[in-house]
């Protein structure tokens, strides 16, 4: 049995860039983190994860920690920034876990989430 | 890079800006910001843009040598 760890298993740069792709096209809501909806590494995407949360039970989530480097950098072509969390909603890119706020704070996430 | 670094970067880079930049943790935390911009050049953009626009003013700085900012952005008055 591999020894549990949180040491994410490395994926290629090529898998990742893939990844971004495919999940961002393929999901209404797709959320790239730090970490997993288990075990989220970083408060900024346990956060952005609690405002979806409320309003989705199917946000793909995926792991930027298992490639970072490689994520950043196909994230940034989709949404011209290399920071993480990033939140996407049909193919489209909504933001971090600030703009998640802001728009909680406003009362306008469900209707970005298009509950 | 110290807030003040921030601050100074934003405020050159986005016209008539006034950036305050805060470390919401704790005060000798280099890496995670709280970040208010206060500019007319926020005016009609959408929240995506204006936070792009920060973003943008930050370049390779973001993710280098700032971990992660907290971005609020407004109008002046």
């Amino acid at each position: 049995m591999k020894a549990m760890s949180f040491e994410p298993e490395q994926l290629s740069r090529e898998e990742a860039h893939e990844n971004v792709k495919e999940t961002i096209e393929n999901n209404e809501v797709a959320l790239f983190m730090k970490g997993t909806e288990m075990l989220p590494q970083c408060g900024y995407s346990r956060k952005a994860l609690g405002l979806i949360g409320q309003h989705r039970d199917d946000v793909a989530t995926v792991n930027v920690l298992t490639a970072t480097e490689a994520y950043r950098e196909k994230l940034s072509e989709y949404s011209g920034r290399e920071t993480i969390p990033q939140t996407f909603v049909d193919g489209e890119f909504v933001g971090g876990s600030d703009i998640l706020e802001r728009l909680d704070d406003s009362g306008d996430l469900a209707e970005t989430l298009e509950v | 890079m110290n807030a003040d670094e921030v601050a100074a970067i934003i405020e050159r880079e986005i016209p008539d800006a006034t950036a305050t930049v805060t470390t919401p943790r704790d005060p000798d935390d280099d890496r995670h910001y709280a970040v208010d911009v206060v500019s007319p050049a926020f005016d009609g953009k959408s929240l995506v843009d204006q936070h792009q626009l920060v973003h943008d003013a930050l370049g390779d700085h973001l993710t280098r040598d700032i971990h992660a900012i907290e971005l609020t952005t407004s109008t002046p008055e």
